[in-house]
């Protein structure tokens, strides 16, 4: 009986590993795009708006250097960016592309005055506004953070989507690892920070689950069977599925040396950032430039950016209008899980819609949109006045 | 030479620590599957125990080695293999320009690096007049258009 199992259950792990020598051809980031403006290796991609009247302020999505942005538009029936389109936003995306060793000097200061700069000029010039939204996601959202303290005057909307600011915290394992890192020995021996090595990094999170688990749930998953002819028909959407994010997985650019050293350093070892002490080009970034109105959102079982490390954003910032949202998801399950495309981004499209409106002059008209917020965020709305009005009494 | 062999039994002191702290790890992990599992794995075996047990190892090595990696242990292991890595790629590829590319008249990683660096600036030069170029272009046609 045993042995029969067994025999069964290697019949199907071998009928699984065939599906998997010939794997169906799968594509990421198929929402229909155009190129509109490039510099170095960074391109700015505009995404085709699906409505025929877009809200008038366009959305630029600002990505981490680690990775890749198409996890935002890894699946056509999970995008995060088709949704955004599907609510009528006009919506632009940075993709930093794959920088090599003539990009190794690249400073912190290029990214967020330089291209990032260039490439919300860009927009502003299309859309004939002053100002347009952010969208900063991962490391991109600590960029957009800094770019928005830099350049108030450009930024109408602040969203911040799982992004670390404050990062003297011991509740992330990256941050608790970073401390211990030569960052210098690094990056003079590299040069151009390894994509696999960082890649490496974040296996060693969880190592187990990461380079074991994940491979074992699937062949469980795949319903295979050596007699039947439909099994590869059958599985075909998951199997790409999880060929789609394993590709992501991997997809990961090498970093400039430089702003890697910066970051690091500046960030993770001596959390400057919050402490409004961080220098770029000679300048000292303030958070409390910040006075747009600001939606910070997190995901609660993150487990690369500890929600410790994003709530102090919010105060931090000047902005009298800001929101926090929490979501029961994880890092990547915030862009790509089933509650991704339910609840998170018809949230921040609920949100942003009333601030996405122009007056006659062109100039931003910021409407309270508090009654359009959505439950969760209320919840976190009345719990701050409650801690303020606790705190406020204990003072007393 | 002295300063890569040097490098070479710090990385390999540091690489043996680590794999001891690892393996006493899993020692601690096979210890607590085999707490866990012992009385549930005896009588027959169905394919739903070999499951259960995988679901318990799994649980049990990724939580253990949770912990671990959130220890000063840990964290001081990783960066001291990496610090004393780095070193030894450093001193390595020193001793190879040296003694292989240079007498070969071959460009060097050292060399290929001041070259980026120097085109890193240019570009930046390139750019920064750039724009002054355009922002003079704009008064001087602002000046023309009052006039």
């Amino acid at each position: 009986m045993n042995i029969l199992n067994l025999i069964e259950d290697f019949e199907k792990f071998k009928c699984g590993m065939e599906l998997f020598l010939k794997p169906p051809e799968f594509s990421v980031g198929t929402t229909p795009s155009e190129l509109i403006f490039s510099e170095d290796k960074m391109k700015l991609i505009h995404y085709i708006p699906i409505v025929e009247k877009p809200h008038l302020v366009p959305i630029l999505i600002v990505y981490a250097l680690v990775n890749r942005y198409y996890i935002l538009d890894l699946q056509p029936d999970k995008s995060v960016i088709k949704k955004l389109l599907e609510e009528g936003f006009d919506v632009y995306v940075i993709d930093w592309g794959y920088p090599s060793g003539a990009d190794r000097y690249l400073t912190l200061d290029d990214y967020v005055n330089g291209y990032i700069n260039n490439a919300v000029d860009k927009i502003r010039e299309r859309s004939g506004l002053d100002k347009i939204t952010l969208l900063g996601v991962c490391q991109g959202g600590t960029f957009s953070v800094m770019y928005a303290a830099m350049h108030p005057e450009k930024v109408k909307n602040l969203v911040t989507l799982v992004t670390p600011v404050n990062f003297d915290t011991d509740k992330g394992l990256l941050h608790l690892w970073a401390k211990s890192l030569d960052v210098d020995k690094i990056v003079d021996y590299y040069g151009i920070v390894p994509g696999d090595f960082l890649n490496s990094g974040f296996l060693l999170l969880d190592p187990f689950r990461l380079m074991i688990d994940k491979y074992v749930g699937m062949f469980d998953r795949i319903e295979c069977n050596p007699d039947d002819t439909t099994c590869a028909i059958r599985n075909e959407d998951y199997i790409k599925n999880f060929l789609r994010m394993e590709k992501w997985i991997f997809d990961s650019p090498d970093q400039a040396g430089e702003t890697f050293r910066q970051f690091m350093k500046d960030c993770y070892q001596k959390n400057l950032l919050i402490k409004n002490e961080m220098i770029l080009d000679g300048k000292k970034i303030n958070l409390k430039n910040i006075t747009m109105p600001l939606l910070n959102v997190m995901a609660e079982t993150d487990h690369l950016v500890p929600n410790a490390a994003s709530i102090p954003l919010n105060d931090a910032v000047s902005s009298a209008d800001k929101q926090m949202l929490v979501f029961p998801t994880g890092h990547i399950g915030i862009f790509v899980g089933s509650k991704s495309q339910k609840e998170v981004c018809p949230k921040i499209a609920a949100w942003l819609k009333p601030r996405s409106l122009l007056d006659g002059k062109g100039d931003e008209k910021t409407e309270s949109g508090n009654e359009e917020l959505p439950e969760l965020a209320k919840e976190k709305t009345v719990e701050q006045n409650r801690k303020k009005r606790k705190s406020k009494v204990n003072k007393k | 030479m002295m300063k890569v062999f040097s490098t070479f039994v710090n990385l390999y002191m540091a690489g043996m620590e680590t794999s001891s702290n690892l393996q006493s790890l899993f020692m601690e992990a096979m210890r607590k599957v085999q707490e866990k599992t012992a009385t549930y794995m005896e009588g027959e075996i169905s394919p739903d125990k070999y499951k259960h047990f995988y679901n318990v190892w799994m649980e049990t090595y990724s939580e253990t080695f949770k912990e671990f990696s959130k220890s000063g242990h840990f964290v001081s292991d990783i960066g001291k293999l990496n610090s004393y890595l780095m070193d030894f790629q450093k001193y390595n590829r020193e001793m190879l320009e040296e003694n292989y590319l240079k007498p070969m008249n071959l460009p060097t990683k050292t060399e290929i690096d001041e070259i980026n660096k120097e085109l890193y600036s240019l570009k930046k030069t390139v750019k920064e007049l750039t724009i002054q170029i355009k922002e003079l272009k704009e008064k001087k046609e602002g000046c023309k258009d009052m006039t």
